[in-house]
């Protein structure tokens, strides 16, 4: 097996094993880390496949931002010390039929389509992504920049605690 | 060269993971962990076949740059609104938060 395979095989099981995580422990704490585990599987799917900045990138934005974000939003929220109800079986079991039913169409749907594959193994240069992006794509980012000012300023708009005779 | 079938095994079974996340769990925070697994499931799709199949490599990097920090925006601003939603209502179970005017 190539070095990529290997990393793609050991990126693949850390995603998967993440993924779990995420959404079968309890104890959210424990699902925000799985995540974390989960979006540093996927980042090494993509060094695997040859896109080192992307792979940057999600380190950055999910790991390091969006990460920390949860485990502020969740020690302001959630209340950690009460116990938790359990979830009925029947309602596990289907959302679990559901879940299987919908991979199971996503994997047929994608294994149905005729891909070919490329003479070569193309590896994404970083400067080539920055050249397309503030090339073709520069209005794009200048409306993902505009969107991420926009979204700051309105999460702290609506997490803000609204003092009394003070108008929203 | 990794083969499609293990790329698209990956992504079908990270998006039903989430899936199943956001059908089983009540916590609104753990519903949105669920929700960004499904968007990285479709990043890992994006990346793998415009590189696999060599059409449009540098446009699908592009594209799941966008998608990300589209996932980060619309995380900020779940996030601040559960802790808007916990201070009001004083939970973020959504079997209980049922008043839309509370």
């Amino acid at each position: 097996m190539s070095a990529a395979g290997l990393v793609f095989a050991a990126s693949a099981v850390i995603a998967l094993v993440g993924a779990v995580f995420a959404v079968s422990f309890k104890n959210i704490f424990h699902n925000i880390l799985g995540f974390a585990l989960a979006m540093l599987g996927v980042a090494g799917i993509f060094l695997s496949l040859g896109s080192d900045f992307l792979a940057i990138a999600f380190v950055i934005v999910y790991v390091g931002a969006v990460a920390i974000a949860m485990v502020y939003a969740v020690m302001l929220s959630y209340p950690l010390d009460l116990p938790q109800k359990r979830r009925s079986g029947a309602k596990i079991l289907g959302a679990a039929a559901v879940a299987a039913a919908g991979a199971a169409a996503v994997w047929a749907v994608l294994r149905s389509m005729p891909w070919r594959a490329a003479d070569f193994p193309s590896k994404v240069s970083a400067a080539a992504t920055g050249v397309r992006f503030l090339g073709d794509y520069v209005l794009v980012f200048e409306l993902i920049s505009v969107l991420l000012v926009v979204a700051m300023m309105g999460s702290v708009m609506v997490a803000r605690r609204v003092r009394v005779g003070e108008h929203a | 060269m990794i083969g499609l079938p293990a790329l698209l095994a990956v992504a079908s079974a990270l998006f039903g993971i989430g899936l199943y996340g956001l059908l089983q769990r009540r916590s609104l925070v753990a519903m949105l962990i669920a929700l960004e697994l499904m968007v990285a499931a479709v990043s890992i799709l994006v990346v793998a076949l415009t590189t696999w199949t060599g059409r449009g490599a540098v446009a699908g990097q592009v594209i799941v740059l966008i998608l990300a920090g589209v996932a980060a925006a619309e995380s900020a601003i779940a996030l601040s609104m559960f802790v808007a939603i916990h201070r009001a209502s004083s939970t973020i179970d959504v079997e209980t938060l049922s008043e839309l005017k509370g």
